[in-house]
């Protein structure tokens, strides 16, 4: 069954894979950002959700295993573990160090290893094109044991120009290893330049069908996708999850650029980089909104639009005539329509009474579920309501109204909610018109939140367009409910594109803003030509 | 000690390494279910198919893919198992020399690597498959040890050794009967980074490994019956960690060291011996071993003599011992 468990906690800790490996890779003056970026939601879904491991006690014999053939993602790797609990994430400033546990590329983790590596590291990589067969040593032994467990593998693009991995290709199936699932990123650069051009590998599904491997396809940086196919384990064979990624991903000028395969960012531009990944939004459509009405079959078109133009998310507007003067549709509905996209649902329970629905729509399949401050009859009442969700791997929201205030009593709670509405429209309705105080509201609210201890996301709802939405990312907000402005426009995909464009060039502006105030504006410049002028900013001095 | 006469009468008895590998690894494999052991297609000629007959799922043949075969090997031993590697010595320390650096040596992993058809005595198959640089570039990994028995025998002594030490190990057999060493002293010792002295003697020593011992028994005793010369002969089983005080011993007790190995003299025994005796006993070591060339083919009953024409035969031996006592260095 589809599941994520927390997704926009998830999300949250793969944003911080990218900035520890960063960190990381500045600090050590070298390294390799592009693979480590590319690999990020892979191995992030891995450790965080798909893996039944346990860093403190690491070699226990029926652990999932991780084969990192792909070894010089080593920084992306190392971000992944400290924060599963393998050691602590300020230590990432040793990487490549003299004495560093951190070494340029991982080593097992054993007692005579133990000064050289972290625990949780099973393969020493580094030499592309061997981690298949060990991983096939290890389902081999595995299966021998009679454990049910799994061994993933890690595998670069570039690294199966190695005639060893189709040895081990013909083996895994051979053995119809089905306690194996390969994952190959496919972010189609190496070293020399593009894979296509170096030595090409594809048509990489048809070959890997060829071999009789399960082989699918998924979007290497949607989780969703990933979780999806890392959780449906193979039958009688072994599969492989074509990962499509960009090199790089999170820092436009590494994005699918040969240059940045191993080469480390100045410390001094770490500030702007570090601002451009929490940069990083969200869009998330209301499907309530547009001229076709609310009908499944509606919804569903809907549904399918905003997957097709790469929505992060689906907004699930639930309105029951009592906390709204609305009503649009309920659990049941919802349930009907999730099996349409495995693109994370977020719903926002706009219900008098949500702790007497929330097991039906815990269970109808909800990614996100934020509730109404102003439902909450207790401080009590909205921790258990809080606690249901969590324990079932729910993500908590909390809303609340464009008059209503932050309540006090949710401030114990800021570290267990994932994401914070803010509302910039009365609810009830779709169409309406964003209110301009509710930018202030933002400005002032946000960074309090922050100082309190929240880490979670604001998402902003109501009257969001283009002409409003840059008041809300500037505020703090990084998820965007659209509904009119997205499925009232006669060209959806236009918009979109129309509306990241508008973010990304405002984002760019923030980030030269720092270059300048940093005083490396120059030097800055140079490194991001090409991306300043893909937002026409190249004009600057 | 051993019977110098025995050696060399009709009663010698010759045994099949390969098949004494065969039948200890069922016996280790019977008494520790977590042994497992990867064969790359060559599994009925390194006897490891007994292995796979006696425990099916144990025994995984990956076909002709050597580098796969060792790397699976490692992925065994990652998951706990102590896992044999095996094919021709030809296609493993040169093919998979990357493999066996980076996914078994540097983890040091529990993986034992079993060869065989080492050596000129490959014969017919010629130069290709006469492997004759794998202790030089076995022996020059870290974590690595590199065992080289010189009977059956031997053999099985050293599996039991190398199961219960833990760690990466690289064993090399030769293809053809070998006659049997230590036949009438089956209770003999043998530890990792220790050698026998099989004769001892007080002028010069020889020491070998492999094949080269039986041909080094034979050459002592030519060199005491025919020209009366006090021979120490000594079985270096172990290369890798070598039994540097024996060597030493040799270094100060004779007057000089030989070492005899079917191998090129780069690198190989006679390089580990010349390290240790430069460090700690400076001395001569007159290195008897294939010189930096090419072996060729020759038929089983012309294998004497291609290795005699490689300088690896009880007159070439005797007739660099002789050479060597004449020397006036030492």
């Amino acid at each position: 069954m589809y599941s994520i468990n927390r997704y926009l906690r998830l999300k949250e800790k793969i944003k911080e894979i990218r900035k520890i490996a960063l960190t990381g890779i500045a600090e050590a003056g070298s390294g390799h950002p592009g693979a480590s970026f590319s690999a990020a939601e892979i191995m992030g879904s891995l450790y965080f959700q798909i893996m039944n491991i346990d860093l403190k006690n690491y070699s226990l014999a029926n652990r999932d295993y991780f084969i990192n053939s792909k070894a010089h993602s080593a920084p992306g790797y190392y971000a992944t573990l400290a924060l599963s609990g393998s050691f602590p994430k300020d230590e990432i400033k040793t990487l490549r160090k003299l004495h560093s546990r951190l070494q340029g590329h991982p080593v097992r983790y054993s007692e005579h290893q133990k000064n050289h590596s972290v625990p949780g590291i099973e393969y020493s990589g580094g030499s592309e094109g061997i981690g298949l067969s060990v991983s096939i040593g290890i389902s081999l032994a595995n299966r021998l044991d009679g454990y049910d467990n799994m061994v993933y593998c890690l595998l670069g693009d570039g690294e199966t120009n190695e005639g060893q991995v189709w040895e081990a290709s013909m083996a895994a199936s051979k053995f119809r290893l089905n306690n194996l699932i390969a994952i190959l990123d496919r972010n189609k650069i190496q070293q020399d330049g593009f894979t296509e051009d170096i030595m090409p590998i594809d048509p990489v599904k048809e070959k890997w069908s060829s071999f009789n491997w399960d082989v699918v396809e998924v979007d290497g940086h949607r989780i969703e996708q990933l979780i999806t196919e890392l959780l449906r384990k193979p039958k009688d064979k072994p599969k492989i999850i074509i990962a499509n990624t960009v090199k790089g991903n999170g820092i436009k000028h590494m994005a699918n650029n040969p240059q940045w395969h191993g080469k480390a960012p100045s410390k001094k531009h770490m500030p702007i980089l570090l601002e451009e990944l929490e940069g990083e939004y969200m869009i998330s459509p209301s499907i309530i909104a547009g001229p076709t009405g609310i009908d499944e079959k509606s919804l569903i078109e809907k549904i399918e639009t905003a997957e097709k133009y790469r929505s992060e998310m689906i907004h699930l507007d639930v309105m029951d005539g009592i906390f709204v003067p609305n009503t649009t549709f309920s659990h049941k509905t919802i349930k009907n329509i999730r099996s349409v996209t495995n693109v994370p649902f977020d719903t926002h329970l706009m219900i008098q009474s949500p702790a007497d629905e929330l097991d039906d729509f815990i269970d109808a399949g909800c990614d996100i579920l934020t509730i109404h401050s102003e439902v909450c009859k207790s401080e009590k009442d909205f921790e258990t309501m809080n606690t249901k969700l969590i324990s079932n791997g729910v993500s908590p929201g909390l809303a609340i109204n464009p008059n209503t205030e932050f309540p006090q009593w949710a401030i114990p709670f800021l570290d267990q909610l994932d994401v914070i509405i803010i509302m910039s429209v009365n609810p009830g309705f779709a169409g309406q018109k964003f209110i301009p105080e509710v930018s202030s509201k933002m400005t002032k609210l946000i960074p309090l939140l922050r100082k309190s201890g929240f880490t979670g996301y604001f998402e902003a709802d109501g009257g969001i367009d283009l002409s409003t939405i840059l008041n809300a990312y500037n505020a703090g907000c990084r998820i965007f409910v659209m509904g009119n402005a997205i499925f009232g426009s006669d060209d959806i995909q236009s918009r979109l594109k129309e509306t990241r464009l508008k973010i990304d060039t405002n984002l760019e502006q923030q980030l030269l803003q720092k270059s300048q105030s940093l005083d490396i504006k120059d030097d800055w410049v140079k490194g991001r030509k090409t991306v300043l002028e893909r937002f026409q900013l190249g004009v600057l001095p | 000690m051993y019977s110098l006469n025995s050696l060399n009468t009709d009663e010698v008895k010759f045994s099949d390494m390969r098949s004494a590998y065969g039948e200890a690894l069922v016996d280790l494999g019977t008494e520790n279910k977590n042994i497992v052991c990867v064969g790359g297609d060559t599994t009925d000629s390194l006897k490891t198919k007994k292995f796979g007959e006696k425990f099916p799922d144990r025994l995984f043949n990956v076909g002709i893919a050597e580098a796969n075969l060792v790397s699976i090997a490692a992925g065994l031993a990652i998951a706990g198992k102590i896992s044999f590697a095996s094919t021709y010595a030809a296609f493993i320390p040169g093919r998979c020399l990357d493999q066996i650096r980076n996914a078994i040596c540097y983890p040091k992993l529990n993986v034992k690597i079993v060869v065989s058809h080492a050596g000129l005595s490959v014969g017919p198959d010629g130069a290709s498959h006469q492997q004759i640089e794998d202790i030089s570039i076995m022996r020059s990994l870290p974590n690595m040890n590199v065992l080289i028995p010189s009977d059956a025998l031997s053999v099985k002594k050293l599996l039991q050794k190398a199961v219960k030490t833990s760690g990466p190990f690289y064993m090399r057999l030769a293809r053809p009967s070998t006659e049997e060493i230590y036949g009438s002293n089956p209770e003999t010792n043998f530890d990792i980074g220790v050698g026998n002295i099989l004769v001892d003697g007080s002028d010069i020593s020889i020491i070998a490994c492999g094949t080269m011992v039986a041909t080094s028994l034979k050459a002592s005793n030519i060199l005491k019956t025919e020209y009366g010369i006090s021979c120490r002969v000594v079985d270096m089983y172990s290369i890798k960690p070598i039994d540097s005080d024996l060597v030493c011993k040799c270094a100060k007790e004779t007057r000089g060291i030989l070492t005899v190995e079917e191998h090129n003299i780069i690198g190989g025994l006679g390089s580990a011996v010349s390290e240790v005796t430069a460090e700690m006993y400076p001395t001569i070591v007159k290195k008897l071993g294939v010189r930096d060339k090419f072996g060729e083919s020759a038929r089983d009953e012309e294998i004497d003599t291609l290795l005699d024409n490689y300088g690896l035969s009880p007159r070439e031996i005797v007739k660099n011992a002789l050479a060597l006592i004449k020397s006036e260095k030492r």
